[in-house]
């Protein structure tokens, strides 16, 4: 099978520290890949190599067989990968209806950005369909910033979601939420692979979840890649389970 | 349903009464300085709505991108001197000394953006303050520029036939239609895609480029578009005055349209007009008693800033907006 998205020896260095250092792994179309590893693994810091935010030191990221090493964040969304953030990243001033106008003006290519905001009808049917699918019909005329913590993370992933990417980069979705709604979005993002065949990579610390729904895990410790395969694989790993599942219980 | 992304959109909106009531009452004042045959307060409405332009355009970039324009007089003067330069050189048309001004003032905004763009914050304010410090002194000291004394002698403006810039109330009437159209475009225009990403950047800058847009391009075209708003607006000063002279790109002036706009409700767009028509006329007034005016108007903006933070329009808008909501939420909104 094809991998949508490969990187080779992927590096990046912040002052004497190597936060990635030599990474490399392929993450198949359609299918959930996961990244996981202890805090200030690089886990972060790969998703800002992968989607443009920071240029890598070192390594190539390919993506649908072209080279988009180093290419900004608004080309990468062009090329078809879109990312979410670890720390929810949103327009806290904007209702939750304008984070996705927003979000869903690139379906618009462009086109319409000096006419009524009623012109850019693919955008707002697009919209209309993120409101229903994050059950946010009651807060769409809400303030982002004044949603609660859970609802923000949805949004978060909606405003992702918006363009329509191939790919989409999930830093840690569920961070902060309540068990309940964990259990919602880890059937959410199961649901965005096998029913809509979108490719995910997914840095998450809820292990039991990682090891639920992902296809394929990679094991980061130190910015370097400890392991990788199957959940039962890396589960088993002696080295993984030292430097990972010892720390973590 | 979309229109309910608008902050404040399911009631009539209070900010558009607030226009109403400005250009009416602009032209209701129109009405009564002809009937009893003013002049001198026709000139200085005038010169409150040119100047009015310039705060309009320091609002868009303040209120809406968020970016602090300390030297948006360059383009005000820049249109200023162009203007005077066609009306005496070359032909003593309005139209044409007008697009002429435009388009010097949208090339230089292209520069100036260009240079002054990818900065921020403080920084952008301090570019934006250089470039007005620099051109202002180059034109200080070109002698052909009529380097200190500026260009005097400027003829009046031909706007239709039969009308010129020295009718006192048909060029009051003609800057207020120029003005009400700058207006009604901006207003326009910031409720399309490209002025609600304005407003994005403004919120958040960070993530607007993991949404597929490179702000810088908005960014820029928001500078150009306000360069073009104050230039238009400087060209029909010396049809006013008949003269320009260099101070109308110092400091002073870009310092005065940022607190027109501060004053008048930062990021309401109407503020500015209220602004730049309260501050000229308290000027005038308070000029009239006492040649250190600039001290008065200086204590007024320190008490608004700190009474009423959001400005005229900025205080009175929402209170008006709760009135109109609870009166469309009652039924009695008239829809
Ligand atoms: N822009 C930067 N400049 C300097 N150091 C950085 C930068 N970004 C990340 N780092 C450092 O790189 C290391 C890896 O950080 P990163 O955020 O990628 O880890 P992580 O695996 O995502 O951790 P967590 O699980 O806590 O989110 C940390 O030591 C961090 O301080
Ligand atoms: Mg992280």
């Amino acid at each position: 099978m094809e991998p949508i998205l490969s990187i080779h020896g992927l590096s990046v260095r912040f002052g004497a520290l190597l936060a990635v250092n030599d990474v490399s792994f392929d993450a198949l179309a359609g299918k959930i890949t996961a990244v996981i590893g202890p805090n200030g693994a690089g886990k972060s810091s790969l998703f800002n190599l992968i989607s443009g935010a920071v240029t890598p030191t070192r390594g190539r990221v390919m993506f649908e067989n072209k080279d988009v090493t180093g290419t900004s964040p608004d080309h990468m969304l062009k090329v078809g990968l879109s990312r979410s953030f670890q720390i929810t990243n949103l327009f806290f001033e904007l209702t939750v209806q304008e984070n996705l106008r927003l979000a869903a003006q690139f379906l618009e290519q462009g086109h319409g950005l000096f006419r009524p905001l009623a012109a850019s009808t693919r955008a707002n049917a697009r919209v209309d369909e993120l409101i229903v699918q994050f059950g946010l019909q009651d807060k769409a005329s809400e303030l982002a910033g004044y949603l609660s913590h859970g609802e923000q993370r949805r949004l978060e992933i909606a405003v992702s979601l918006a363009a329509r990417p191939r790919m989409l980069l999930l830093d840690e979705p569920t961070q902060g939420m309540s068990h309940a709604d964990t259990k919602e979005t880890e059937i959410m993002i199961r649901g965005l692979a096998s029913e809509h065949g979108l490719s995910i990579l997914l840095v998450e610390h809820d292990v039991d979840l990682v090891m639920n729904i992902s296809d394929h895990v990679v094991v980061m410790h130190q910015g370097k890649k400890l392991a990788e395969g199957t959940p039962a694989q890396v589960r088993s790993n002696a080295s993984v389970q030292a430097a990972y599942f010892g720390e973590h219980g | 349903m979309h229109d309910q992304a608008k902050p404040s959109a399911q009631a009539p909106s209070a900010s558009r009464y607030f226009t109403w009531l400005f250009f009416l009452g602009a032209l209701v004042f129109a009405l009564g300085a002809g009937l009893v045959g003013d002049v001198f307060f026709l000139r200085l409405a005038t010169e409150a709505l040119i100047f009015g332009g310039l705060a309009l355009s320091v609002d868009l970039l303040l209120g809406r991108v968020g970016l602090l324009p300390l030297g948006q007089a360059l383009f005000f003067g820049l249109g200023a001197y162009v203007s005077a330069l066609v009306l005496k050189e070359w032909h003593n048309s309005f139209w044409l000394s007008v697009t002429v001004s435009l388009v010097a003032s949208a090339l230089a905004g292209l520069v100036g953006g260009i240079v002054a763009i990818r900065a921020k914050g403080v920084y952008f304010a301090l570019i934006s303050f250089g470039l007005a410090q620099v051109v202002s002194k180059v034109v200080f000291n070109t002698r052909d520029l009529g380097a200190s004394d500026g260009i005097i002698g400027v003829p009046g403006a031909a706007i239709f036939p039969g009308l010129t810039s020295a009718d006192p109330i048909g060029f009051f009437l003609v800057t207020l239609a120029t003005i009400f159209g700058l207006y009604c475009g901006l207003t326009y225009l910031m409720e399309t895609p490209f002025g609600r990403q304005l407003s994005a950047i403004r919120t958040n800058e960070h993530r607007i480029p993991f949404l597929g847009f490179d702000p810088w391009r908005y960014k820029l075209l928001a500078f150009v578009v306000a360069a073009c708003i104050a230039g238009l607006s400087g060209a029909l000063y010396p049809m006013l005055r008949g003269f320009v002279s260099p101070e109308l790109m110092f400091f002073q002036v870009s310092g005065n349209a940022v607190i027109n706009v501060i004053v008048g409700g930062t990021g309401t767009l109407i503020g500015s007009l209220y602004g730049s028509t309260l501050l000229t006329g308290l000027k005038s007034v308070v000029g009239s008693f006492t040649a250190h005016h600039q001290i008065v108007i200086g204590l007024l903006f320190v008490v608004v800033v700190i009474v009423f933070p959001r400005g005229l329009i900025g205080y009175l808008s929402p209170l008006l907006q709760r009135r109109l909501s609870f009166r469309h939420a009652t039924g009695r909104g008239g829809q």
